[in-house]
């Protein structure tokens, strides 16, 4: 019964994948293709390619860890009752179920230099004088999406550590209250320990998404203001249907496919070697 | 410290909800009017009614409805066999882990061949190649999902249903599918969510309003040179309508399910 599965699967990524290997290998020349490492040559040298690499590492570092500690900080906060909880939690998902694309339009309203709100509201503190225009500045517009990121999956971080949280059972923290530790000593060896799985499960599933960002900062930006905000798939979307480059095109992604499961690996011998010692 | 938070989360969303009500005028308005100002629904006549955007709904419609089912279908078996039956050399466990990977891979990074595969199969363009596509970017996930809620079935249910002379595939059908049931549901609506708002692919494999889905048309309009604020807005309120009466429905799994089962919130 595992047969058609495996069909869908083998064909719909396996497949595609070998194939991508090999157009990764080839380069078209009037006598027919050429095989060869001509495409991964030519991407070593690429600027382009290496800025864009650069500005998906600088995105992914950074919403990570804004979205990691104050995700972490809210749950902490909210780790008790609270009245209204249900509907806090109903309200804190919506933002990570909205189609990207939508997200991308909510914020292009929201960083809009002529009506948006975040100018709006800037200048009625005080705070600007002049119209910022927030997505078209190369100073700004990466900060931009970066925090478009942030409020968009900041809650999934919060719930995923949130549900950790309560799942920790009580007996570790009255036996560390019986030894008179500080709430810090608690939370440094009780409470990090112990939530330490769900920590490494939720760093692991945003730094999969964050590497591969594209939706968001193609709607929000096109990669632009010039190259600002362009992330690898961004460039690999442009080399392969702008310039029909599809083998220069596989060769990079590639290159981002073999980080992205180099980042993935020590994450999961993380979570194993937890899991063994446990 | 909650109400900033549940502020922050909503108030962009509610302020294009407000643009797409706004008559042209008051959008620019200065300072921004949140509360009171003359609603229109213009906007949304011309995007449903003088634009194609009515069409580019059904299609995601349909092509949601159609890749959750096949892969409904598909790894909802696939799940059952891995959570029942030994595999040699510890395979199912392996092979439970590679179907996890899958999902992990950068979506661009099969998007290049998928085009050209389907290009050379002549369906680009076509409703049919989204469905197709779909179902096998859901798969993985239900088999993972799935297994999980298999795993939770105690085995003498179906052993007893078999010893009183059912099929295995009558037990499953009869005593463990209903017992899963909640947790199907929930997969199921993480898959339409999933392929509704899915964008990359379908920007990719599509190009005419026939078989473009809502996020596309709506991205189309978005990189025009002069923005219809309002239409766009509007078409962005329509394409969120189903995905929070979805995400209402689920709330209770919806952590589990987006940490791919790691967490059981």
């Amino acid at each position: 019964m595992v047969a058609p599965a495996l069909a869908v699967l083998l064909s719909l990524s396996i497949y595609p994948l070998i194939y991508s290997v090999q157009i990764s290998l080839q380069t078209d020349s009037p006598a027919g293709p050429v095989w060869g490492l001509a495409n991964f040559k030519r991407l070593s040298m690429d600027s382009f390619f290496w800025s864009a690499m650069a500005h998906t590492l600088i995105y992914a570092v950074a919403a990570l860890l804004v979205e990691f500690f104050l995700g972490l900080g809210l749950a902490l906060l909210l780790n008790s009752n609270i009245r209204g909880r249900r509907f806090f939690r109903a309200t804190l998902l919506i933002p990570m179920m909205l189609p990207t694309v939508v997200v991308g339009v909510v914020w292009r309203l929201m960083f809009n230099p002529n009506f948006g709100t975040i100018n709006g509201v800037l200048r009625q503190l005080g705070v600007i004088t002049e119209q910022l225009t927030w997505t078209a500045s190369p100073r700004l517009a990466l900060a931009a999406v970066i925090a478009v990121d942030v409020w968009q999956w900041t809650p999934f971080v919060f719930l995923v550590l949130l549900a950790g949280l309560q799942a920790i059972p009580q007996e570790p923290y009255e036996a560390a209250r019986v030894d008179g530790s500080s709430s810090w000593q608690t939370f440094r060896h009780v409470t990090l320990p112990l939530l330490k799985p769900a920590i490494l499960i939720v760093l692991l599933l945003r730094t999969m998404d964050l590497l591969r960002v594209f939706d968001q900062i193609f709607i929000l930006t096109e990669g632009g203001p010039g190259f600002a905000t362009e992330t690898v798939s961004l460039y690999i979307y442009r080399a392969a249907f702008r310039f029909t480059d599809f083998g220069y095109a596989a060769a990079m992604s590639f290159v981002l496919l073999i980080i992205t499961n180099l980042i993935s690996t020590i994450y999961i011998r993380l979570l194993q070697s937890r899991e063994s010692v446990a | 410290m909650l109400v900033i938070a549940m502020i922050t989360a909503i108030a962009p969303v509610y302020w294009m909800l407000t643009i797409s009500l706004k008559r042209e005028v008051d959008q620019f308005a200065n300072p921004p009017r949140w509360l009171f100002f003359p609603p229109t629904l213009e906007h949304y006549y011309d995007a449903f009614v003088a634009r194609s955007f009515v069409q580019y709904l059904l299609t995601s419609a349909l092509v949601a409805i159609a890749s959750t089912g096949c892969a409904l279908i598909i790894g909802t078996l696939a799940a059952y066999s891995l959570a029942r039956f030994e595999l040699p050399w510890r395979l199912d466990r392996k092979l439970s882990l590679w179907i996890l990977s899958t999902r992990m891979f950068p979506a661009i990074v099969t998007a290049v061949p998928l085009f050209l595969m389907m290009r050379d199969l002549g369906l680009l363009d076509t409703r049919l190649s989204l469905i197709v596509v779909y179902t096998g970017f859901n798969l993985p996930f239900v088999i993972w999902m799935m297994r999980g809620f298999f795993a939770e079935v105690p085995r003498d249910l179906e052993e007893a249903a078999m010893v009183d002379g059912d099929s295995r595939l009558g037990a499953l059908w009869r005593v463990v599918l209903p017992l899963v049931a909640p947790g199907l549901a929930a997969t199921a609506v993480f898959c339409l969510i999933v392929s509704w708002n899915e964008f990359l692919f379908a920007l990719v494999l599509t190009q005419t309003d026939e078989a473009m889905t809502l996020p596309v048309g709506i991205a189309g309009r978005v990189t025009q040179y002069e923005i219809k604020w309002g239409v766009m807005s509007a078409a962005g309120v329509v394409a969120i309508i189903p995905i929070l009466a979805f995400a209402i429905a689920v709330q209770r799994h919806l952590v589990r399910g987006l940490s791919l089962g790691a967490v059981k919130g």
